[in-house]
């Protein structure tokens, strides 16, 4: 193929050169052109290497179908877009891009070896060669294929682009800007509809714009589109996916058609549009012929080539010979004519075609070649001239010619129509699958519906040719490198459905997802079982119709605005105090405060001494909270929790365990009873969501009758948890309204008052075993409190603590942790809490369960501390627990360490574990084998501080 | 090993604004700002006569609309935005719940010729049909929020405190 640019004709803008670099060499093209088009007109013949073989590759089509020239545009550091479509490239001032796959260049390509060997690597080559030794695969085959395979490369640095996204709504959409797409547009506007009009291209037109007879006419309709205040064009955008009720997302390209210097604001915009009724005029897509040496580059689609003359100007070559089994590839023989380029012949593999057509094109010159067939392409880098045989098998001539057009009929473009679950139905006649019925409100107009006027044509498989099938190179899947004697191989080695061939050969598993390859690899299968070609099935068509960046996909969601960190009214103070966090949940919590270069351990031993010493000051504001209203309300917590709640007084709290159906344990807390018809619930941090959404269940779902509401107070209330036994004495002074004596006030207990002025519930409860308080305050108020009791408390050395000593200060004291202690298999017995189980309680969620065999049946894991014999040891959570490290492998593992700390307290380790039949294992010793030794810890109870709870009710 | 640089602004840096972000979007002007603070109680009934007996006031009868301050969100539920200071209403012993939810959520309120554009960025509702008198509960993103027309071009944004940073953010990120 050796193009050029044709001396008028097509749509770029002559007065306007750009410069343009591909592979580092420079070359010019005209404000309109894309880069594949100024390329050709360059005389490039060369765009890529395919995937296994290295094949050298040209470019196939003019649109989003192009397989092989995938390029990588250099926007600037780490501006590099991998796999992008040359012809889908629109050219601007200095665009830098580089072909892929190849080393060390495009034209010589070691790995081009392969394509020599090729009959070594048949279809599933892959799976059978690379099995044996297994032990070679991780380390030899992997790392090798990876190296060889592939497109472009990934990015390594951040994306410095920025990505919009909306939602938009319309009575009609339509995708697709052709001429038939812009009269649904104009007729749904006619109607007072909001209309959005979608077209991938830098212009509308669609296919007209390779037909010059229709650019007037295009003008005029455009002009209208224009006109209407009701219509919303979208250019440089792909519906790329339709999902249910008419919601289509697609992605606009707002910045890569400009150079980079003139790029402001977004890259691209992401719509996500609901509409009332879609319209699909997406038009068809021209199929390739399969035939020997057809994907020498420089044989491309007919309508490419006359796509690159009457829309760029550029003739695909001196000499064009047209291979046809369709109408339209006679059509686009004369229209090249009419634009100056020189067709020298044309073949059909067709005995009779329309008289018109024969008499135009032999009027024009052109020699014709009826039932004739291409049988060779003589090139590797470039068409140097084809064999054409009668009948593909009789006597052979040469052609001499620089570009072979295809002409294999039309396939329309049926994604979205599929996606959004219409209906196919097989054509005879077209050889295609045609839009049959919607399951939306959706309906298909244009070409893509089958109603096109570009004649009619045969139905071709592998063109008929003297050498067997096996020894040609006769490519269906140009990208993924399959050839027809792969899906041939396949079928004979069983392969059946077409979904089976598909995966076997890889065809149509590019990233141009079989558009231009899919219907002839049907075609073959079918001829080679000797079955229609309906009976073989059809493969998915899945989002996205073309590769999308995940930029796109992200929009908003990136960098700072990735995900909301959910932060309490606290975290500021506590980054001024220089904090350390980790995140619970979507919340980001204090760990520890360390003081003057403290490391967690250190800082861990002091907030600990100081809470059992003294007090200390923790931020509880993410606890989950609930507040149930109504006069059922009690009646609805004793069907929830395990334990009885009608009993409880007004001012009182009770600890809840929450189990699923299943009767494991789901979560828990302490809750407060603050009238008759009104509690104070709390739930773990990371539980809040999914007990309020349980408990909305069971209410909407089982118990409607029951008057009682769920109103999540989580935000609402800051929560300081004061613990130690100078507790009472820091907020004395602060409170208001509250007798804070023991005997009035006493553990488990709720009041409300004041503290520092503001309104608070004020709970006496305690997860340390110190006396404590949980301050419940108005969020806004959280922070003003929290300082004015800090400040109250500087007489006591009051100590800011963190999650990590939380953690520590509740398993001194056997206080599970739900979700760490327990894995969503743990049973109220297994805890160790059957005391939480109302036993003459009718029912609660998990009662059922809890009364099967299994759940009480001896050999159960159970909750039971561990004490190291070396008092310093500290196991590592998780660990798995033995009796007998000794045992042959695998050693039975009876169980696991769920929690594990230091304890400054008793100057020692201790950890919480779940052991089978733990708690008649209590003072035997068990084993936990690490890597390098194995500790030896004695079983006790899960208990190790205060076993008599003196500290809690002073 | 590839490494990536830190991010200059994380997540956890944000805050919410405290003056307003005014530019535009699409060319629309749009201004996002704190709204005034509000008494705001979460109230459910089954029965739309006892709630609005209790609180001796009406209430609006279709789901997604609001009356004077009052929205009703569900078949059973309603949310008050009230003029600060505005009572707590004592009400207990009957089929109904109220509950104070004042320091819950934030207000934010986006005003101009942009501000349904600024929404459906991350709003899935069809605005341009969204008339003053409506009121629902929504999405923006990922986030939960109530969104409020008050006036042609004038919406209030609910949102839970925890969430309003990225909120802000992410509604101001549009408007340039």
């Amino acid at each position: 193929m050796s193009g050029y640019r044709l001396s008028s004709g097509g749509r770029v803008d002559r007065s306007r050169a750009l410069s343009f670099s591909f592979d580092g060499a420079g070359y010019q093209g005209f404000a309109g052109d894309t880069l594949a088009s100024a390329l050709v007109a360059s005389g490039v013949t060369l765009f890529g290497r395919s995937f296994k073989y290295h094949r050298p590759r040209g470019l196939l089509a003019t649109g989003v179908e192009e397989p092989n020239a995938l390029v990588s545009v250099d926007r600037g550091p780490a501006r590099v877009t991998p796999n992008v479509r040359a012809p889908q490239v629109s050219l601007h001032e200095g665009l830098v891009a580089e072909s892929q796959n190849r080393w060390p260049s495009l034209k010589f390509d070691v790995v081009s070896i392969n394509d020599r060997f090729s009959a070594l690597f048949p279809a599933g080559f892959y799976n059978k060669t690379f099995m044996w030794p297994r032990s070679a695969w991780e380390k030899l085959y992997e790392p090798v294929i990876r190296r060889l395979a592939g497109l472009g490369d990934s990015p390594v640095t951040r994306d410095p682009d920025h990505y919009d996204a909306t939602y938009a709504h319309c009575e009609v959409l339509v995708v697709g800007g052709g001429i038939a797409g812009i009269e649904a547009a104009l007729e749904a506007a006619k109607m007072g509809s909001r209309v959005i009009l979608i077209d991938e291209q830098d212009e509308l037109g669609g296919a007209a714009l390779a037909d010059p007879a229709l650019w007037s006419t295009l003008d005029a309709l455009t002009a209208q589109l224009f006109a209407a205040d009701n219509i919303t064009v979208l250019t440089r955008t792909t519906a790329f996916g339709y999902y249910h009720q008419n919601f289509v997302g697609a992605s606009q390209q707002l910045t890569d058609h400009l150079a980079p210097s003139e790029a402001q604001g977004p890259r691209e915009k992401l719509w996500r549009i609901r509409a009332g009724e879609v319209v699909l005029a997406q038009g068809a897509i021209e199929r390739p012929l399969v035939f020997n040496g057809n994907d020498v580059p420089g044989v491309m689609l007919a309508s490419a080539g006359r796509t690159l003359a009457l829309r760029y100007g550029v003739a695909v070559g001196r000499a064009v010979v047209i291979m046809a089994a369709h109408d339209s590839g006679w059509r686009d023989a004369l229209a090249l004519i009419e634009a100056g380029v020189h067709v020298a012949a044309i073949v059909d593999i067709r005995t009779v075609v329309p008289a018109d057509l024969a008499d135009a094109a032999r009027a024009a010159g052109i020699a014709l070649h009826l039932g004739s067939a291409i049988t060779a392409v003589a090139g590797r880098h470039a068409v140097k001239g084809v064999t054409v045989a009668a009948g593909g098998t009789g006597p052979a001539h040469k052609i001499a010619c620089d570009a072979v057009l295809m002409a294999g009929g039309w396939t329309p473009s049926v994604h979205l129509w599929s996606q959004a679950k219409g209906s196919l139905v097989w054509n005879e006649a077209w050889g295609t699958y045609l839009p049959g019925k919607p399951q939306e409100k959706c309906r298909v107009v244009g070409a893509g519906a089958g109603a096109w006027h570009f004649g009619s044509g045969a139905i071709t498989s592998v063109l008929p040719n003297s050498l067997p099938v096996s020894r040609q190179k006769a490519f269906v899947d140009f990208q993924n490198d399959v050839k027809a004697r792969d899906i041939q191989l396949a079928v004979q080695e069983g392969f059946r459905s077409i979904e089976h061939i598909k995966r076997y050969t890889t065809n149509g598993m590019a990233t141009d997802q079989g558009k231009t390859s899919n219907l002839n690899a049907l075609q073959i299968a079918s001829g080679v079982l000797g079955r229609p070609v309906t009976e073989i099935g059809l493969t998915t068509f899945r989002p996205p119709y073309t590769p999308q960046t995940f930029g796109a996909l992200m929009g908003h969601h990136k960098d700072a605005l990735f995900q909301p960190v959910r932060k309490s009214v606290i975290d500021d103070w506590a980054t001024a105090q220089g904090a350390v966090f980790e995140n619970v949940a979507n919340w980001r919590r204090a760990r520890y405060f360390p003081k003057g270069g403290e490391d967690m351990d250190a800082a861990v031993a002091r907030e600990c001494r100081a809470v059992r010493q003294s007090v200390g000051i923790f931020d509880a504001s993410t606890l989950g909270k609930i507040e149930v209203v109504g006069p059922d309300a009690a009646e609805f917590l004793n069907r929830m929790y395990t334990n009885p709640w009608k009993a409880l007084q007004p001012g009182r709290c009770r600890y809840g365990l929450l189990l699923r159906e299943d009767g494991f344990i789901t979560d828990d807390g302490v809750s407060a009873r603050m009238a008759d018809d009104r509690f104070h619930l709390t739930t773990t941090t990371g539980g809040a969501p999914r007990v309020l959404g349980m408990m909305e269940d069971y209410l909407q779902t089982e118990w409607s009758d029951l008057d009682v509401w769920l109103t999540s107070t989580t935000e609402q209330w800051a929560v300081i948890a004061l613990q130690g036994p100078r507790a009472r004495d820091v907020i004395a002074s602060l409170v208001g309204g509250i007798d804070l004596s023991p005997e009035a006030f006493p553990h488990m207990a709720v009041r409300e008052g004041t503290i520092a002025g503001v309104p608070t519930r004020l709970f006496r409860v305690s997860f340390t075993g110190e006396l404590g308080f949980e301050i419940n305050v108005p969020a806004s108020e959280g922070r003003k409190v929290w300082e004015a009791i800090f400040d109250a408390g500087q007489p006591y050395g009051i100590t800011p603590y963190g999650t990590e000593t939380m953690h520590v200060l509740r398993a001194e004291k056997g206080f599970i942790i739900v979700g760490q202690d327990t894995d969503g298999t743990m049973t109220p017995g297994d805890m160790g809490l059957d005391w939480a189980v109302g036993k003459k309680k009718p029912d609660f969620v998990g009662k059922r369960s809890l009364a099967r065999p299994e759940m009480t049946r001896k050999g159960r894991k159970q909750f039971i501390g561990l004490l190291t014999e070396d008092p310093q040891e500290l196991l590592e959570e998780g660990a798995q627990v033995v009796t007998n490290p000794d045992a042959p492998i695998p050693v039975p593992m009876i169980g696991h360490v769920t929690s594990s700390y230091h304890s400054a307290t008793l100057g020692r380790t201790i950890a919480l574990a779940v052991i089978a039949d733990g708690r008649a294992r209590i003072g035997e010793t068990i084993f936990v084998p690490m890597a390098d030794k194995v500790i030896r810890a004695k079983v006790t109870a899960p208990m190790f501080y205060d076993p008599e709870g003196s500290r809690l009710n002073d | 090993m590839i490494e990536i640089a830190p991010l200059a602004i994380g997540a956890t840096d944000l805050a919410t604004g405290t003056a307003p972000h005014t530019g535009a979007v699409n060319g629309l002007s749009v201004s996002l700002s704190p709204a005034e603070p509000r008494v705001r109680l979460s109230l459910r009934a089954k029965d739309v006569g006892v709630l609005s007996a209790a609180l001796g006031r009406a209430l609006p009868e279709r789901i997604g609309t609001q009356l004077d301050g009052i929205a009703r969100l569900g078949p059973d539920e309603w949310h008050a935005l009230l003029p600060e200071g505005s009572p707590v209403p004592a009400v207990s012993g009957q089929p109904l719940s109220v509950v104070d939810v004042t320091a819950r959520s934030v207000g934010f309120t986006v005003e101009g010729p942009g501000a349904v554009a600024a929404l459906i960025r991350g709003c899935p509702l069809d605005l341009a049909n969204f008339a003053p008198g409506r009121a629902t509960r929504t999405v923006f993103e990922t986030v939960e929020i109530q969104l409020w027309a008050m006036a042609p071009d004038r919406f209030h944004v609910e949102v839970w405190r925890s969430f309003a940073p990225w909120l802000w953010h992410s509604i101001a990120d549009g408007i340039v």
